[in-house]
Order: structure tokens, then C-alpha cells, then sequence
């Protein structure tokens, strides 16, 4: 059922080193019964964009929330482009844009002000700060509303700033909490345009989303969280490779009379069939023969197929598979 | 350090934009504690202090007409706190008379009976003549006196007691007139002296109202009202300052300059340093309203003193308290409405206690004591020794370390609760 291309990782370089190294980190709050993070070690390629999956409460943010210096980890160490983020945080937070869940932004202020204010915060003064301002407002197509007080903007336009205000010093790694949480499709395709620009750019882009389609869509490399454990981490398609699955998903242009599910179950090597709507699944332990056969009954139908897709697992069954939390929960 | 202080001076600009672009916070800053200090100033005028005008109305209802209703009228007369008027003829009678002190046009009314003077003179006469008491033929003349009953008592107290030292006197000056007029039958030639003040024993008592030093002297309303004002506008900016704290954390804009180089300082000071700014302003504003607009509203001129600096260190000291305050609370509280209700409840228990909305010199001692848990009195103390004492800047030292004391323990519990959050 996905017909979405997979995302391509153009600067991702294999033998580079990770521009983001976690070891053994473990964060435990005061009066807590459990670790909010408990001994994760993790492996961010330079050059991806990295996806950070789980449930809510899994840890996402405050792994995030860690590695922006907003955190002090209880034990273990963070390495940011091989600095450490404790003992050389200075450094660490030059190359690091980050971009809070909520807009972060003063909304008495224009954004212009904004910008230049955050640019200023990071020692970008003169031409050299309204040049990145211009350039910002441009990105976040922001030109026509610059001079209005925040407060007036919808919300699209306020994860616009909110997203271009992290970029305002060129940074070399961008730290994303769910960027396109509860908004409209047009000002997530936006922002999803944006990263995929800057990805290309060469900026290292690590994301938590809650949303499968979108880590799909965009991230090269993923990792699951859960229980403030990474279950697992690796290239977005060696992760769906691993969960090969025996499923054939498909998707009619109509939906099939009812009786199409006796059809496919009758199917010689059909363990089971389910059918919803114009979409049909179909359990086997021979996908590529059984395939052959679902097509042909299929065409008996009259109704064409959309899509066809069996040999890989879905990000979303792999997530179930691993943490037996649906993701969207 | 030249990055930092770059990065303060533009976190300072930002936080005064904000500050302007919103104009119910102006008001509230600037405007309100102005205008009250003029309201309480020239409404609480007759109420501290000394009163350059009549406090007390007085109606006397002499009836006599003799030299007792005289003597009564002069000694109150004489008095620059009360303004004594003279009813006419025919005299009112009783409803009228409790009409007009319930109707507040007089605090007093004293009725001196027709014939007091004859009938004073007689019986002196008979005294003199040694007749017995039990066969007096007039009894003792009985003057009135009806009074406010929502005056204090101890001012009604204190009037009843200076008529009856007035008619003491009279009666002195009656008694020594008879016993002239015995001797004088008697073949002896005594004069006694007319003007009785230059031979009396004890001399009349003054008031010595101390000027300096560190007792409690009362303050007139605008030396009471300028400070308590200045110190209570400082510290209700804990509101605004601690919701501005809490808004900007919830809008995640701190923990954004969290993630960048921004030393922990500078953000603090970027947001502090608008509001020391602004209650500077609030403090010199409020001064110059008393010293040169209050004398034109008819209300007492404020003499500001000869101490500037102690003015100033006073001032920088409490602002640094009020704020300390504010940013501990905005680290405690959970919400921008508990920020608001919490600091405004606190301040006004502080100021309460601390002798700004009712003058320390006014307690009771046990109050007294109380109210040096405020820090409002400290910094109240330290105007109060530059206004009403006379003091210098060493005279604030000790106020102003206090304030500077409570401002660096709030700072201090604020960022242990910071550390704690991380």
C-alpha cells in the first residue's frame, strides 16, 4: 500500500563518522519509579536525516531534550561531531539548530525581530545577521508578514518562524522535537519540502515524529525508543528488510463485493485474508507464488489494482512488532 | 565577555520591546502608583503628622456671655487645631446642636450655660467665705461638651481634658480675684499680676518632636506615602515579572536560548534589568509628584532630603529584592495564575505588615515587632530615616543590606530550584 519513494540519503557517507555518538546514557528524574532513558547507545550517521520513534513517554524528548544541553544526563556520555556535549557544550550548541514541538518564539515581537534577536543570541551581528534574516524569512516564506507582530499568525505560519529561527546560524545539525504535530497538510508538505532541502544541503536533520508516513517519507536512518530503551536502529530500509514479512497488501481502485474474501482465501498457500474497504491483505508463507495467483483473481474482479506490495514490512508493523504499542497511541 | 555583554545589552532591548508594546503593563507600572500616591497623599493628609490647618471644628453655644464663655473660646481658639466658631443669637437649641455634629460640620460643641460667669463668681464668694459645703447656695457650674462619636476616643478624651484644664484656670484666676477682694476689705492692698503666664511655677510644656536619630517619629502623609508607594509599586512588578518568566518558559523561547551559547547570566539579566530600569523610574517619577506637583493640589510639599544617595542605594537595593522575589516565584510557581496570585497576595501581607498601607508608628508594639519581617519595612525604615530622621547614606546601610540580603537568598533558592529542574 505504500507508494511513496523511498527517501534518499545523497550525502550519507558510510565510512564518516556518526556526527551524533551516544553511550550508555541513562537519565532518571527525581521521584521517578523508572529511567527515563536507561543505557542507550546510539549512532547518528552524519549527513541523514534520523528519525526518533516511540511511544508517547518512550523517551524521545528527553534523549532529544539531552542532547540539545537542556538536560544533564544522570550517567553516560554524549559525543556531538566528536565533542563531548558536558564538557565542551559551548561548542556543541554552535552546530546544533534546534527546533522545539511548540513554537518558540516571542509573539509581542515581529519576525523579523525574532530572527535577528535569536541570530544576535547566537553571535551573528551586522550584514552577516541581515543577510541570514533575509534569507530565513525567505525560507519560511515569511517576507509578506515579516513586519506583523507574531501573535496575528496562524499557526502554520508560526511553525514557519519557529522552524527558520533554528536555522538562522547555518547550523551543522538539526535537532527536530515532532515538527509537524497538529498542523494543516499544506504547512506539513512546507516543512517536509524544507528538511529535504536542507538534508541536501548537507545538514545532518535528527527528528522525533509520532507520525509512520512521515518518518517514511523523509528519514533515512531510524531508531525505536521504548520504555526509554532503543529497541532497535539502523537504515530505514535494512529495518523493514529485517522484518520481512510473509503479507501481501494491496489497494482496488473500488472496493471488492464481500464475497472477493472467499476468493483469496481459496487461493492455494493463503494462510489467511482480510478485506477492508478497497484495501485487501493476504498472509502467506510464499509471498512471490502466492502473488501470482492474488493478481490473477484480482483481474477476475474487473476492478484495477492501485497498489501491490509484499516482501517488506511496514514501518508501522515493524514498530508494533517491536514495542506492541500502536505508534499513533 | 564583550560577546556576553553584547548579547545583555540585546536581550535588554528585546525585553523592554515587549515591555512597551504592552500598555495595560504601562499603565500599571507608571500611572497607578502616581496617582495613588496623590490620592492617599492629599486624602490621608489630616491623618499623619503635623496639619498645617484646623482638624477640629468647634461650636461654642455661649450662653453666658461673661467671661467664662470668653476664656473658653480664646484658650481653643489659641489652639492652630481647632477652628472654633461662636453660635449666634438666638442660641440653637439641643437637636440642632446634635444635627450639626452628626451632619459633620463641627467635631465639637461646647455649651457654656447662661449666668456661668455670676454663678462662678458667687460661689467663689461663698468659698471664700468659708461657708460649709452642705450649705452652698449654688452648686458647681456644669459646662457641656457633645462630641463626634466617630472621633477616636482618645481625641475626644484629650479634648474633654484640655477644657478642663481651661476651666481650671478660670478658676484659679476667679479664686485669686475673690481672695484680692477679701483682703482688699480686709484693709490689705495686695495686687496680684495681671498676666499670670510670667508667674507661674511650672512652665508651660512643648512639644519636642525628635528630627533624627532611630525612633519613631511620625511622618506626614506624603513623607508616609512617597516611599510606602514607591516600595509597593517596586515589589507588585513581582507579577509582571514573575508571569513574564513563566510565559516565556511555557512558550519554550528560555529553553531555546537554553540550546545556544547564552550564559545563564545574561538571559537572567536581559530580563531583570528592563524592570530595575523601570522601578528606578517608578521611584524618581513618584518622588518629583511630591515634591513639585502635590503643593500645587494643595497637599504637603515632600522635602526629598539631602541624600541622594542614599535615596539611590536605597532604591537600587529594594528593586534588586523586589526583583529576586519575582524570579523565585517564578521558579516555584507551575503556572502564569499561580505566579499572579501568589506574588500579589505575598506582597500585599508584606506591605500590610510592613507599615505601607498603615504607618509602622501607628502599631501597637507587638505589630511594631512583627512588621521587621518585611522587607517593605526595611526599605519603608530606610526612606523614612532620609525624610523624617534627617539621615545620610550611612543611615540606609543597614536597611539596604537587608534588602540586598533577602534579594540574594531569593536569587539563591531560585537557582537551586533551577539546578534541581535539569
Amino acid at each position: 500500500m505504500n507508494n511513496t519513494s523511498c527517501p534518499v540519503s545523497g550525502r550519507f557517507d558510510p565510512a564518516a563518522p556518526p556526527v551524533i555518538e551516544a553511550e550508555n546514557l541513562c537519565k532518571t528524574f527525581k521521584g521517578a519509579s523508572r529511567a527515563a532513558l536507561d543505557s542507550v547507545t546510539l549512532k547518528i550517521p552524519r549527513g541523514v536525516i534520523f528519525g526518533m520513534l516511540g511511544p508517547n513517554g518512550a523517551g524521545k524528548t528527553t534523549l532529544l531534550s539531552i542532547l540539545c544541553g537542556l538536560l544533564k544526563p544522570s550517567s553516560g556520555r554524549v559525543r556531538v561531531d566528536g565533542k563531548d556535549i558536558v564538557t565542551q557544550a559551548s561548542s556543541v550548541k554552535r552546530l546544533l539548530g534546534v527546533v522545539p514541538q511548540e513554537p518558540a518564539i516571542y509573539p509581542a515581537l515581529t519576525a523579523r525581530e525574532n530572527l535577528e534577536y535569536f541570530g544576535r543570541m547566537q553571535g551573528i551581528t551586522g550584514e552577516h545577521l541581515q543577510v541570514r534574516v533575509r534569507e530565513c524569512l525567505r525560507l519560511g516564506e515569511l517576507k509578506d508578514v515579516e513586519n506583523q507582530r507574531v501573535e496575528h499568525y496562524s499557526g502554520g505560519y508560526k511553525r514557519r518562524l519557529n522552524l527558520v529561527i533554528g536555522l538562522i546560524h547555518e547550523p551543522q545539525i538539526l535537532i527536530l522535537d515532532e515538527p509537524t504535530v497538529a498542523i494543516d497538510p499544506h504547512s506539513r508538505s512546507f516543512i517536509h519540502q524544507r528538511l529535504r532541502e536542507l538534508h541536501a544541503r548537507g545538514v545532518s536533520i535528527v527528528m522525533s515524529t509520532h507520525q509512520m508516513d512521515e518518518a517514511e517519507q523523509l528519514c533515512h536512518h531510524i531508531a525505536i525508543i521504548n520504555q526509554g530503551k532503543i529497541v532497535t536502529q539502523g537504515s530505514l530500509d535494512a529495518l523493514l528488510e529485517s522484518q520481512r514479512s510473509g503479507s501481501i497488501q494491496a489497494q482496488m481502485e473500488q472496493p471488492p463485493p464481500p464475497s472477493f474474501q472467499g476468493v483469496l482465501q481459496r487461493i492455494p498457500g493463503v494462510l489467511e485474508a482480510y478485506l477492508d474497504g478497497r484495501c485487501f491483505l493476504v498472509t502467506t508463507d510464499d509471498p512471490e507464488q502466492t502473488a501470482v495467483a492474488v493478481l490473477g483473481a484480482v483481474k477476475l474482479t474487473g476492478i484495477p489494482l492501485v497498489s501491490l506490495k509484499f516482501g517488506t514490512a511496514s514501518l508501522e508493523q515493524v514498530f508494533l512488532s517491536l514495542t506492541e504499542h500502536p505508534l499513533e497511541q | 565577555m564583550m560577546d556576553s555583554l553584547k548579547k545583555l545589552a540585546t536581550s535588554v532591548a528585546k525585553e523592554s520591546r515587549i515591555i512597551l508594546r504592552d500598555r495595560q503593563t504601562m499603565i500599571l507600572f507608571f500611572v497607578m502608583p502616581v496617582l495613588f500616591v496623590l490620592i492617599l497623599s492629599l486624602a490621608l493628609r489630616d491623618a499623619f503628622g503635623d496639619r498645617p490647618g484646623a482638624t477640629f471644628p468647634m461650636l461654642v453655644v455661649d450662653q453666658d456671655g461673661g467671661e467664662v464663655g470668653k476664656t473658653v473660646v480664646s484658650a481653643f481658639a489659641a489652639n492652630p487645631h481647632f477652628r472654633v466658631e461662636r453660635a449666634g443669637h438666638p442660641a440653637p437649641g439641643q437637636a440642632a446642636l446634635e444635627r450639626a455634629i452628626l451632619d459633620g460640620r463641627y467635631r465639637f460643641v461646647v455649651i457654656v450655660p447662661e449666668g456661668a460667669t455670676e454663678q462662678a463668681k458667687r460661689r467663689v464668694g461663698e468659698i471664700a467665705a468659708n461657708v460649709p459645703p452642705a450649705l452652698l447656695k449654688d452648686p458647681s457650674v456644669q459646662l457641656r461638651m457633645l462630641s463626634d462619636p466617630t472621633l477616636r476616643t482618645d481625641y475626644r478624651s484629650m479634648v474633654s481634658t484640655a477644657l478642663a484644664v481651661i476651666l481650671h484656670g478660670e478658676e484659679m484666676r476667679l479664686s485669686g480675684a475673690q481672695i484680692e477682694k477679701n483682703l482688699r476689705a480686709m484693709g490689705y492692698a495686695l495686687e496680684l499680676p495681671t498676666d499670670l503666664t510670667r508667674t507661674r511655677i511650672f512652665a508651660e510644656m512643648r512639644d519636642e518632636p525628635l528630627r533624627s536619630g532611630r525612633l519613631n517619629a511620625i511622618p506626614s502623609s506624603v513623607q508616609q506615602n512617597a516611599p510606602a508607594w514607591t516600595l509597593l509599586a517596586m515589589f507588585f512588578l513581582t507579577v509582571p515579572l514573575s508571569v513574564s518568566f513563566i510565559k516565556e518558559r511555557e512558550q519554550g523561547s528560555l529553553s531555546r536560548l537554553q540550546t545556544m551559547s547564552v550564559p545563564g547570566w545574561v538571559v537572567l539579566g536581559g530580563k531583570t534589568t528592563p524592570y530595575f530600569v523601570i522601578n528606578q523610574i517608578q521611584m524618581v517619577s513618584i518622588l518629583l509628584v511630591s515634591v513639585y506637583v502635590l503643593p500645587l493640589l494643595g497637599g504637603d510639599r515632600l522635602d526629598p532630603g539631602h541624600a541622594p544617595l542614599a535615596l539611590a542605594l536605597l532604591g537600587a537595593a529594594a528593586s534588586l529584592a523586589a526583583i529576586g522575589f519575582g524570579i523565585a516565584v517564578a521558579m516555584y510557581a507551575r503556572t502564569a495564575e499561580q505566579a499572579a496570585s501568589f506574588s500579589s497576595a505575598t506582597v500585599m501581607i508584606m506591605a500590610a505588615l510592613g507599615g505601607i498601607l498603615v504607618p509602622k508608628a501607628v502599631m501597637p508594639p507587638l505589630m511594631q515587632q512583627f512588621a521587621t519581617l518585611s522587607p517593605l519595612a526595611w526599605g519603608l525604615d530606610g526612606f523614612l530615616d532620609v525624610f523624617v530622621r534627617g539621615g545620610g547614606l550611612m543611615d540606609v546601610v543597614p536597611e539596604s543590606l537587608g534588602l540586598l540580603a533577602f534579594s540574594a537568598a531569593c536569587h539563591t533558592l531560585a537557582v537551586l530550584r533551577y539546578q534541581n529542574r535539569l
